[in-house]
């Protein structure tokens, strides 16, 4: 059955399967990371057909918005000169290649033999707020209290050892 | 609820403080006056600071031994404070200890003594910690990224040595790739099982209606996520360079807590959740403990850099405790299982500080003096130093009576009554090609020439001495220690 | 459902129209007479100095990450505020420590100076 939503699922898929395969074979990095831009893109409307929106917010806030951003900034440090950096494949492409499909093929397989693949699942009820049952969720004391705590010491982790590794010392200190 | 939420807090509380402990430390440091001797980069630390981070983790390990017996479960059974988890949390601790103790000197030496590293030790701890308390598959995950970012943080802090930012960068890499596979592993189980606390996996494998295929998938990645951590083969290949390129105390904890904390984890995980595939998944656990050992060691044999012969051994190591989780399924051996492995990571641990006081007393600025040759002559210059490393050796080796006898021993033992007898020999045979090359270290030590200089530094030296006499005492009592690794069991819920 | 989404289509639907048709419309009354002094990269109207791609000082990255890191506090404050006051003052508590010890990184990086620019 051809339904509204399976048409844009199929439009998003393709842009963004397309999308993530100019990022792996865009021969200039910056292209390659506004391909990614597409492919994340992709991803959040995908999560918003599954009536996930707080994670297709999610998607764009953090991945579009803050690590493509860091993702070019590490182009633009490391890059000398030219960002043409020439063709993307090595001698074992083809052996990833197999191997992928392999991989590919295996959790295709696992997937559709489960019996509740074919089961299409029931839409959520409209009154179903699901922003509000993760933030239940995350301070809940038999829920999630212990990793959302246990998020913010890794990312206190995560910002000591940045500034650790590139932290420009002071040249009076040097 | 405010009980409730007591009775969790109460569960984790060597965790809490440790953590917390490790955030003031973080803020006490910055105002800390500096002793300005031990940096090059204008980077400093003061003397107090790893004191204080000393004091942090015994006040941890001292309400862990307070709470020994008294199992306690939290957050709706996300994390289990039982036996098993006192026992690996003390082996951490300990670790932590005697990595502080090895580090003191040697950062100054080289000039890069930094406040920070003792907290980000701390924070790494912690994560290593909550990996032995976690029921759930969620909390394995994130006290996974815990522990490992700030190792990989440590293993580069000898920035600008492009060695050590080289082994930071190799083990980001691979380690950010292998936490995308436990991901996955963990993502296909809760797509089989609905959950993704082990408690309820148990439940629904009970009930029948799961998805076989998803859940071997899943318990396939999460051996590979976790497997990297604890460096087996096929998963090796960060490995040398990374324990090569780490300044030497950082390598010495990495080998250690990370190796503990990832069998921690496996071993939870797999006793508890999936012992319904045994049939599946032992096969898979035999062929990765056997390469492993198979490679391992051999490849040890062609080193001739002894950070990279100990990384190797390392691994070759990490393939004897993998053997301990290959019969984890059978009736009655879950606990011999659990035993020997835990038995084994002591063993392990105090052999392997013991053997990383010597090469950081012998290590030399510029990352000399780490050659196989600048051993030679260490027994008559260094008699004290020389017999650390022979006990240390022959330990590794397995050469009775030591402690590495002893714990192969029951790893064997566990193995053979699991009717494993093929992976058994393996184990034998390699120990047979182990025995070459840590055996050359000692020849080069006694049997040749050579004017090998060592630091004497008080708690390098305390450290040193400490290790060995452990692996000594532990040898000659070796039941006590397998008596309390044998009560450590998993508490199930 | 997917109704919910039609204001961020249509937003999204002007917002790529409008910069199409700015493009378009530069292109189709705009004067174009090329010379080589206009191909080159624009800076500030100066004669342009070096390459256009140097590298960038590490600053950039040391605040790009520290963005990261808060930008993610706010996506685990977002769910939060939605029902933070059904939560009562666990919830309120909760956030708090989530919030100090995120506070313990910015007191560090401030004191580093790794905020600072000279």
């Amino acid at each position: 059955m051809i339904t509204v939503s399976l048409i844009i699922f199929l439009i998003v898929a393709v842009i963004t399967l397309g999308s993530a395969l100019m990022v792996v074979t865009a021969r200039n990095l910056v292209h390659a990371a506004l391909w990614l831009v597409v492919a994340l893109f992709g991803v959040a409307i995908l999560f918003g057909l599954l009536q996930a929106g707080f994670l297709a917010v999610v998607q764009v806030v953090i991945y579009i918005g803050a690590i493509v951003i860091l993702i070019i900034f590490a182009i633009m440090l490391t890059q000398r000169n030219a960002l043409e950096i020439g063709s993307r494949f090595n001698e074992n492409w083809g052996w990833a290649l197999g191997i992928s499909a392999l991989v590919f093929a295996a959790l295709v397989w696992a997937i559709v033999s489960w019996p509740g693949f074919h089961v299409q699942a029931q839409p959520l009820d409209a009154r179903f707020d699901s922003v509000a049952e993760l933030g239940k969720a995350l301070v809940a004391s038999n829920g999630y209290a212990l990793p959302f705590e246990l998020a913010s010491v890794l990312l206190l982790a995560a910002l000591i050892g940045a500034i650790v590794i590139a932290w420009e010392r002071k040249p009076e200190e040097r | 609820m405010i009980g409730d939420i007591m009775t969790s807090l109460w569960a984790i509380l060597p965790v809490i403080v440790l953590a917390l402990w490790a955030c003031v430390l973080l803020l006490v440091d910055l105002w800390l006056p500096k002793d300005q001797q031990g940096s090059q980069q204008g980077e400093s630390n003061s003397p107090i600071t790893p004191l204080l981070a000393a004091l942090g983790m015994l006040t941890s390990a001292a309400i862990v031994i307070a709470r020994i017996g008294q199992p306690t479960m939290g957050f709706g059974g996300m994390m289990m404070a039982d036996g098993f988890s006192h026992f690996i949390c003390l082996l951490l601790l300990a670790s932590g200890l005697v990595t502080i103790g090895l580090s003191h000197d040697y950062m100054k030496r080289l000039g890069i003594a930094r406040g920070e590293y003792y907290v980000l030790l701390m924070f790494s701890l912690s994560g290593m910690m909550l990996m032995s308390m976690s029921a759930d598959l969620i909390m394995v995950f994130l006290s996974l990224e815990l522990l490992s970012i700030p190792l990989y943080v440590m293993a580069g802090i000898a920035t600008p040595r492009p060695s050590s930012e080289e082994a930071a960068l190799k083990y980001f890499l691979l380690g950010a790739f292998a936490s995308g596979f436990l991901v996955y592993g963990i993502g296909l189980v809760f797509g089989a099982t609905g959950s993704t606390s082990l408690q309820q996996i148990v439940a629904v494998v009970q009930s029948g209606n799961y998805n076989l295929a998803l859940i071997l998938g899943g318990a396939a990645l999460i051996i590979t996520g976790l497997g990297f951590k604890v460096a087996i083969v096929p998963f090796h290949m960060w490995t040398p360079d990374a324990y090569q390129g780490a300044p030497s105390a950082v390598t010495a904890f990495m080998s250690v807590g990370a190796k503990t904390a990832g069998f921690a984890a496996l071993l939870r995980v797999f006793v508890l959740a999936f012992p319904a595939f045994s049939a599946d998944i032992t096969p898979v656990l035999w062929g990765l403990a056997a390469l492993t050992m198979v490679l391992g060691n051999f490849a040890a044999i062609a080193q001739r850099n002894i950070k990279r012969l100990l990384a190797y051994s390392s691994i070759a190591h990490a393939g004897y405790i993998m053997m301990a989780l290959v019969p984890y399924g059978q009736d009655g051996l879950s606990a011999d299982s659990v035993a020997s492995a835990l038995f084994y990571l002591v063993a392990y641990a105090f052999t392997n500080f013991a053997a990383w006081a010597v090469v950081i007393a012998l290590e030399q600025a510029g990352e000399k003096g780490l050659e196989l040759q600048d051993y030679a002559g260490l027994g008559r210059k260094h008699p004290a130093l020389a017999a650390v490393m022979a006990v240390a050796m022959l330990s590794f080796t397995g050469v009775p009576p030591t402690l590495g006898f002893v714990g192969k021993f029951y790893l064997f033992r566990t193995v053979l009554e699991g009717g494993h007898v093929g992976l058994a020999l393996i184990g034998v045979l390699t120990s047979l090609v182990s025995a070459f090359y840590y055996l050359r270290v000692i020849v080069v030590m006694y049997m040749q020439e050579g004017e090998p200089e060592a630091r004497r530094e008080p708690w390098l030296q305390a450290m040193a001495y400490g290790s060995a006499i452990g692996v000594v005492a532990l040898s000659i009592f070796s039941a006590p220690l397998l008596f309390l690794a044998s009560q450590a069991v998993l508490k199930l819920f | 459902m997917l109704q919910d989404y039609l204001p961020i289509v249509i937003l999204v639907l002007i917002a790529t129209g409008m910069a199409g048709l700015v493009v378009l419309l530069g292109h189709l009354f705009g004067p174009r007479r090329p010379s080589a002094r206009k191909a080159q990269p624009y800076e500030s109207g100066m004669r342009p100095i070096g390459p256009g791609t140097r590298r960038m000082p590490i600053r950039f990255y040391l605040i790009a990450v520290l963005f990261i890191l808060f930008d993610i506090e706010i996506v685990f404050l977002l769910p939060w505020a939605v029902v933070f006051k059904k939560l009562g003052l666990f919830g309120v508590a909760e956030m708090l420590v989530f919030i100090l010890i995120l506070l313990v990184g910015y007191v560090y990086a401030w004191k580093k100076g790794a905020l600072e620019w000279e």
